[in-house]
């Protein structure tokens, strides 16, 4: 049996931010299970790339779960650029220390939060061009000021009547999904 | 504590033990000596030469004392090599215990030819490949009687055979069968025989090797006389004496207990199928020791499930080990065509003798939650 300190093995049997998020902003699924070590990851971003909250889905042995819980405390809270910056040792010191032969198991956390991170800002361009697209096609690309875009949600400005719900519509048609629309006077 | 790996090694009887004290303390000279003080204890060593003849179903004067499985192993492969230099090579089964597979790999870096059956997928030997694999330049054939982590039973008797027909000896590594499925080698037509005490309730750094009557083996450890010269090394007295009275004691016990832990076996195995959603034993369908089960719990890697048992004082164990780097799974069930992702899931449970209905009854309780619980943290249990 591997020497695994009490906090690790509180994490790997009481697992933190344990789950799937009900629409994530983000996903990643890293590593593989043939190799013994899988793992999903969630991330709920706010307006200002908050991670506000995050879930993960481990298959592997209790390092690499305890890993995952670690990892999830730590990047909550913080921002996207803030949260890809967290390190192994991190998590190993929150996890009050770790085997060396099991530092791997750490490794996976990191890479699922910036594989959510990627997955996120790959929806948010995505949402973004089809937004530019649409203002283009729509609204002869004038009248609309963009604010903010966020893979969920939008905000424009703009004095162009019923902007928002027919931006949200060819949203929906493009996406298959809601994106939320806020459109304010100019 | 529920001790459930009893293929790793088993608890040593007490019996054993009292067997033992006595060699550990005044009778402590040494068998090989001139004087009376030494026979009265080489008269032991036979005694317990006897036991291990009866339970085996051999001549006494075929049992040679070793340190262990693996060393019987060693020398049989090493001694064999040795015996016949135009027939000098190797056959065995991918799914050896590594003191077969890593001896006769090293012996191939060294001239021998090796050959390595494959099995099916139960785990069972593939004989039409052994009879293709064994030429004129092989020299042993060695096959398990009994597999260490699927408990499969192998053809040994069908293995022997073609190794005969081919003209090669005959070598079993029997460390799991023996005391756990009734057989004697009167019936059989083998040549060596490797046994472990400490498998069967006896103390560890003692095993046996079974060499037939005729043959001449060449010496694995040189540096005196003793058995006969196949074997130099003081004799470790009290590990032999324990081991006989082992030996006798599985004697006594042996069909009681292939009845009862069977029995045991069978509650375990319904009982996890019934309440661990995944579950799946591994070569349901063919003869298997009385005592071995390992199952698979689809999406809960195997070190979790061992680290949870292991914190409800549960002791099993698995083939797959999660350290530097990956996971790298039980080659044994990596041989059958077991993908990678089941064979990481995978636990071996190992009963004996003493093992309890009550012990079965409160696996039964934990290993639900824990399943449970790692199917919840795992994404691919759904």
């Amino acid at each position: 049996m591997w020497k695994y300190s009490e906090e690790l093995m509180d994490h790997f049997t009481n697992p933190r931010n344990n789950g799937k998020l009900e629409n994530p902003d983000g996903h990643s699924e890293v590593g593989s299970p043939q190799c013994g070590d899988a793992m999903m990851l969630d991330i709920e971003v706010d307006d200002n790339d908050v991670i506000t909250d995050i879930m993960f889905q481990t298959f592997g042995c209790a390092g690499a779960i305890a890993s995952a819980s670690a990892l999830t405390e730590l990047a909550k809270g913080r921002t996207l650029t803030e949260a890809v910056k967290i390190r192994n040792s991190e998590i190993v010191k929150l996890l009050g220390g770790m085997p060396a032969e099991k530092y791997h198991c750490s490794v996976m956390g990191h890479e699922a939060l910036t594989a959510a991170v990627e997955n996120f800002k790959e929806n948010r361009e995505k949402v973004l061009a089809l937004l530019k697209a649409v203002i283009a096609d729509q609204f002869s690309g004038q009248g609309i000021k963009i604010v903010k875009v966020h893979p969920a949600r939008i905000q424009i400005e703009t004095d162009v009547k019923n902007a928002g719900p027919i931006i949200a519509e060819a949203l929906k048609e493009e996406l298959g999904e809601d994106v939320y629309v806020t459109a304010v006077n100019q | 504590m529920i001790y459930l790996d009893n293929n790793a090694t088993t608890k040593i009887a007490p019996e054993v033990v009292e067997a033992m004290k006595p060699f550990n303390h005044e009778l402590y000279g040494n068998p090989s000596s001139f004087h009376t003080f030494g026979d009265r204890i080489f008269e032991h060593i036979e005694e317990a030469r006897e036991k291990v003849a009866s339970l085996l179903g051999c001549r006494a004067e075929e049992i040679v004392f070793t340190s262990g499985g693996t060393e019987s192993d060693n020398t049989v492969l090493f001694g064999v090599s040795e015996m016949n230099p135009s027939r000098s090579g190797i056959v065995t089964t991918s799914i050896e215990h590594p003191a077969v597979l890593d001896t006769a790999e090293y012996l191939s870096k060294h001239g021998h030819p090796l050959g390595i059956v494959g099995v099916d997928n139960n785990g069972v030997l593939i004989t039409e490949e052994l009879e293709t694999l064994v030429d004129k330049y092989t020299g042993i054939v060695s096959v398990m009687m009994a597999n260490n982590e699927t408990g499969v039973i192998q053809p040994v008797k069908e293995a022997c055979a073609i190794a005969h027909a081919g003209g090669a000896l005959f070598h079993t590594d029997a460390v799991q069968a023996v005391a756990k499925i009734p057989f004697s080698i009167s019936e059989m037509d083998i040549d060596f025989l490797s046994l472990s005490s400490h498998k069967l309730h006896g103390p560890k750094g003692v095993g046996v090797l079974f060499i037939r009557k005729g043959i001449k083996l060449p010496a694995f450890i040189h540096g005196g006389h003793q058995e006969n010269g196949y074997r130099a090394g003081t004799y470790n007295v009290a590990g032999i004496v324990g081991l006989g009275k082992a030996a006798e004691l599985a004697g006594e016990f042996l069909n009681e207990e292939v009845v009862n832990t069977k029995k045991l076996l069978r509650k375990l195995e319904k009982g996890i199928l019934d309440s661990c959603p995944g579950s799946s034993v591994l070569s349901a369908d063919v003869k298997r020791l009385p005592n071995t089960a390992t199952i698979i719990f689809a999406g809960c890697e195997s070190e979790a499930i061992l680290t949870l048992l292991d914190m409800k004082d549960i002791y099993v164990s698995s083939g797959s080990a999660c350290s530097t780097g990956s996971t790298s799974p039980s080659y044994v069930l990596s041989a059958m065509g077991i993908d990678d992702f089941r064979a990481n899931t995978a636990i071996r449970f190992s009963l004996s003798r003493n093992t309890t209905n009550e012990e079965i009854d409160k696996v039964l309780v934990e290993l639900p939650l824990i399943i449970e619980k790692l199917r919840n943290i795992s994404p691919y249990a759904q």
